[in-house]
Parts: C-alpha cells; sequence; structure tokens
C-alpha cells in the first residue's frame, strides 16, 4: 500500500528534467554589519540559484583618510592608519612609517627594528585567527571559532601590553617604536621598554599558538561538510588573480610564489628563516589552508626574532622635535596580513604629505567579486567571500 | 633599510639598468626616487605603455593608480613652497610576481578637463581604481565601462582629492592639532612655575 509518506518522498526525488523558463529577480544582499567584514551591499541578478552581474556597492565606512592626512602632521596620521584594517592595524603602520623614514634617510635601530618585526608577525597571527574562526562559522562550523579566538586573544594581549593598544596601537615614531606600557617611569637613565617578561611569554604564547593550529586543523579538515564547501569552489587562477591586483595569501592560493617580505626589505625579514606557503589550485579551501600554514610560519618568524633580538639599545633613532619631511615621493609596500599594502608620499618639505595614496590590499582583493562570483550558486557566494578574507575599512578607507 | 638622497643620486643605483630597459621598451623617461621607479609617458599613450609594461616586461601585477592634483591654490593643506605647473598627474604601479620589481608610471593631464584611455582592458583590476580617480579628480576614462562613482553618493557634486575642494569639517571649526606643530620651548618658564 503507498502511504502519503512514500508519495511525499517520492515527490522529493524526482529529477526536474524541464529546463523551466523562470524570470530573473534583482536580490539585493546587505548592507549589514557582521561585526568583523563591515558593511558591503552586492546587487545581483539571480536566476535560479544561481548569481549573476553582481555589483557590490561600496562606500558605506568610506571616512577620506586620504583627504584627511593632507591636513596632519606624519605623526598624526599614523592614528587614521591603525583604523584601516582594523584586524591587523599594527600592521598598517609599518609601510607608511618605513616610507616616511626612507624620505628623511632615518636609520632605524636593529632592537626597534626586530620589535616591529615581531609585532607585525603577531599582528598576522591575529588577523589569520580571525579568519580561522570567522569563515568555518560562516559555513556552519561553530567551534573553531573557541580554539582561534581564544588563541587570538593572547595574542592581542601581548601586543596591548607592548603599545597599550589592543587594536589600534599607535605604537610606531618616525625613527623607532615608543612602548606605551614599559617598565616604569621615562627618564634618561631608564628608558621606557618592552614590558618585563614580554619575550618568555610570546614564546609561550607561541608554543600555544602552534598547538592552537593543530586543533583547528584537526576541526576543520576533517568536517566532511567543509571540505564539500570549499574544495574546487571559486577557482581562481593566477593570471586573472595579478590582473586585478589580488595579492597576499589569496593570491599564493593560486600558485604565485610571491611574497614581499621576500621580495622588499622593510623589516628585517633576511634575518630570519621561513618558507613563503604556496598552494595549487586557488580554490576556498586553498585560501583557508595558505592562511593555516602562514600562521605556523609566522610563528617561526617570531620564535627567531625573540631569540635574535639584541638585548639592550635604543629603540629610537635621533629625529628632530618638528617632523619635517624633504621634499620627494616614495612608495613603500609591506605584505600585510590580507596582502600588499602600501602607501605613496608625496611630499614638499612640509610638515604633511602633499598627497597620500593609500594601497590596501582589500580593496584590490574585493575587486574581483564580480567576475568570481558570476554564476556562483547562492550558497557559495558565502564561501567564496568569506574565502577571501577583506575588511570593509580596508576597502573603502 | 633606508637609502639615502646621496644613494639615489648615484649612477649605479641597482634598479638603473631595469628603469634604463623599461623606459626603452616603453618610451618615455625614467627617473628613480628612493627606489621607486617612476617613468613619465605622455597621455596619448597611455594605454600603449601600460599594455608593453604587461605584455613585454612582465609587469602583470596591477598595484594600483591614482592621481595627484598639482595645483598652486589650496583650500586645504599646505601650499607647495615653490610653484608649478597646474596639472593632473595620473599614476599607475605594476609590478612583476617573481623578482619583486615594480613601476610607477605617471602622466600629466590637463587640470580642466582632464581626460585619458581607460586602462580596465589591460588590467582588469583598474575597474574600481579608476571610478576612484574619477570621481576624487574628475578624470574621465575613455572605454571604461561603468564610470558610476564608486564611494560617494549619487548625487555628491565635486571632486573631493582636488585641491581647490575644501574640507567641511574644517571650515567649520579650526583643527586643534595644530598648535602640536609648533616647537617645544627650550626651557620651562620661571615666570609661572605653576603652570
Amino acid at each position: 500500500m503507498v502511504t502519503e509518506n512514500d508519495l511525499v518522498r517520492h515527490l522529493g526525488e524526482a529529477q526536474v528534467s524541464v529546463e523551466l523558463e523562470t524570470e530573473d529577480m534583482t536580490l539585493n544582499i546587505g548592507p549589514q554589519h557582521p561585526s568583523t567584514h563591515g558593511v558591503l551591499r552586492l546587487v545581483a541578478r539571480v536566476d535560479g540559484e544561481r548569481a549573476f552581474d553582481v555589483k557590490p556597492v561600496l562606500g558605506y565606512m568610506h571616512r577620506g583618510y586620504e583627504k584627511l592626512s593632507e591636513v596632519r602632521t606624519y605623526p598624526q596620521i599614523t592614528a587614521l592608519i591603525n583604523r584601516i584594517d582594523w584586524v591587523s592595524g599594527y600592521a598598517n603602520e609599518i609601510p607608511f612609517i618605513v616610507a616616511a623614514e626612507k624620505l628623511m634617510g632615518v636609520e632605524v635601530p636593529e632592537r626597534a627594528q626586530y620589535i616591529r618585526l615581531i609585532l607585525t608577525e603577531m599582528a598576522r597571527i591575529a588577523s589569520h585567527f580571525m579568519f580561522m574562526a570567522s569563515y568555518p562559522q560562516e559555513l556552519g562550523a561553530l567551534t573553531p571559532i573557541m580554539f582561534a579566538l581564544r588563541e587570538r586573544e593572547r595574542v592581542l594581549d601581548l601586543i596591548e601590553g607592548v603599545t597599550g593598544g589592543r587594536f589600534h596601537p599607535n605604537f610606531n615614531r618616525i625613527g623607532g617604536v615608543k612602548p606605551n606600557a614599559g617598565s616604569g617611569p621615562t627618564t634618561k637613565k631608564t628608558p621606557q621598554d618592552l614590558p618585563a617578561g614580554f619575550l618568555a611569554e610570546t614564546r609561550d604564547a607561541m608554543e600555544r599558538v602552534l598547538v592552537s593550529c593543530d586543533d583547528i586543523e584537526d576541526l576543520v579538515a576533517g568536517n566532511e561538510i567543509i571540505l564539500a564547501r570549499t574544495k574546487g569552489i571559486g577557482i581562481l587562477p593566477p593570471e586573472v588573480a595579478a590582473a586585478y591586483g589580488m595579492s597576499g595569501p589569496s593570491l599564493r592560493a593560486s600558485g604565485v610564489n610571491f611574497d614581499l617580505r621576500k621580495a622588499e626589505s622593510y623589516l628585517p625579514y633576511d634575518q630570519v628563516d621561513f618558507d613563503v606557503v604556496v598552494a595549487e589550485t586557488g580554490d576556498c579551501w586553498d585560501r583557508w589552508w595558505v592562511r593555516l600554514q602562514e600562521i605556523r610560519e609566522s610563528v617561526k618568524i617570531v620564535q627567531q626574532a625573540v631569540d635574535q633580538i639584541p638585548p639592550s639599545g635604543p629603540l629610537q633613532a635621533k629625529v628632530p622635535k618638528v617632523i619635517k619631511v624633504p621634499k620627494g615621493e616614495v612608495y613603500v609596500r609591506a605584505e600585510n596580513p590580507k596582502g600588499e599594502m602600501g602607501y605613496y608620499i608625496v611630499s614638499d618639505g612640509g610638515a604633511g604629505p602633499y598627497r597620500l595614496k593609500i594601497r590596501s590590499a582589500s580593496f584590490s582583493n574585493l575587486s574581483i567579486l564580480p567576475w568570481i562570483l558570476e554564476g556562483a550558486l547562492m550558497p557559495d557566494i558565502i564561501a567564496i567571500m568569506g574565502s577571501l578574507d577583506f575588511v570593509l575599512g580596508d576597502v573603502d578607507r | 633599510m633606508t637609502s639615502s638622497p646621496s644613494d639615489t643620486e648615484a649612477a649605479a643605483h641597482p634598479l638603473q639598468s631595469f628603469a634604463d630597459h623599461v623606459a626603452e621598451a616603453v618610451g618615455g623617461t625614467a627617473e628613480i626616487q628612493f627606489d621607486t621607479i617612476k617613468l613619465r609617458v605622455p597621455a596619448d599613450q597611455w594605454a600603449d605603455a601600460l599594455t608593453t609594461a604587461r605584455d613585454d616586461l612582465d609587469l602583470v601585477f596591477f598595484s594600483w593608480l591614482s592621481a595627484i592634483d598639482w595645483a598652486n591654490d589650496v583650500e586645504v593643506g599646505d601650499t607647495l613652497k615653490e610653484g608649478v605647473d597646474e596639472r593632473i598627474e595620473l599614476l599607475c604601479t605594476v609590478g612583476d610576481l617573481t623578482e619583486g620589481r615594480r613601476v610607477t608610471f605617471s602622466t600629466d593631464l590637463s587640470n580642466d578637463k582632464p581626460s585619458v584611455s581607460s586602462l580596465v582592458e589591460v588590467y582588469a583590476g583598474a575597474n574600481w581604481h579608476e571610478r576612484e580617480a574619477a570621481e576624487m579628480f574628475g578624470i574621465v576614462f575613455k572605454g571604461h565601462p561603468n564610470l558610476d562613482h564608486l564611494y560617494l553618493l549619487d548625487s555628491f557634486i565635486g571632486n573631493p582629492l582636488r585641491k581647490s575642494y575644501p574640507l567641511l569639517s574644517r571650515e567649520v571649526k579650526p583643527w586643534p592639532g595644530s598648535v602640536d606643530v609648533e616647537a617645544m620651548p627650550e626651557k620651562p618658564s620661571t615666570e609661572n612655575p605653576g603652570a
């Protein structure tokens, strides 16, 4: 006897063999603020379950930093650029400060350079952990966020201990660094330095980061749903990635062995030994995998830097009290957690730049959306967008 | 880490041969400032020069495109110390993905109605960068598929990164931080020890 339940089951298994003529629908996604990515709106033409002509609508977070920089002095600008990519605020400062130092011809003391190196890599670990937390969550796996955010907090605590700021350190000075929460008062005899025990705590934290990486890898790589939703999804060929200016881990996931930490010399990366992580396929899974491996490489860099840092020495080169940058133009770029971040400074010899162009990684990385989302299934839109790891503050500037 | 101006003036700059090579292939004049190669090309060869850079010089990575408004009268910020030819200078940086070489291409556009051919066909990534430059500087990119505003509202009038465009928050209230720029006194004043 055929029951009603059997009929329903049978209907569910029926394959639709005819192409139905359906009317296209315009679907508006966002604008919303899912806490980390920022406010982005997509307008897509939807045909059934597939999206076409995806148009990102930007500007909800545009703060006009390039214009504001024209009326600020160089030391004031670091406070602004902290807020571009707030997930890795510390790393934003480096290319700008190095660019200004290049124009001024200032030699930064070695100890200060190592502190910059340690904190930059910690910012990378924190940023990649944010991705390790949010990406599986967007795909429905809620456990990795617990591991990732716990370790990220440990790293951010260390950054906060040195700089006084968790997200917006504003820590670099032209010619060096200026610890905020150091040990003791600032006098000529005992200048502020790293907090006591910072290096030992850093070593300890790095060990825990590695353990957490293993935990996350077990949780995510062993999750068949995540594998099914990311492997072979959103494949990005290297030529397309390069033409769109895609940089950072997303570019290396497409098989391009290029890392500005090796190609440019803005921090003493030549003093430490680390590998550039490259994947092959360029799908969502590879973009996740590259970032996980990069955390491990960053741990390697931090561990070596902690061993190699000069035990004492000045943290600040001699610079005039009133910073004036000589006339000239310079472009300095750095490998930020999200990709190439650079600053083109046009100086007229004044206290502030005549023009400051901010090249942010997420802006170019996001501009590939119309290409990569063309014809994607609706659920894959989330998987693909999440895998690009952008921050809207870095897009809108 | 840092290079002094004298380094860049020396003939044996490590980037000099590459800069000459690019200048020869593309046509134009190259100068090196602080490890940044800037190649000036005429505006009518803009797209051709970048096509050559991509195809013949292997500069396949599109980094950024933007502009500088060289103006003698400025509404905000410091006035230039020496007068300049008023113009819009368009900049575009492209690089390779092997050696880490990069070149900043530059061309001068008229201040009045700046217009140049679009690079979207050469580097797909130029799309958004050109839209930003269009709304911020009023540059028309010929052949661009869609020059709508990128950040600004559709109804926004003006080109905010032009030097003639005032910073409205400054019009309402002067910046209190400007006092920080002045020189510190040599010694604390003894006349008013309590201050």
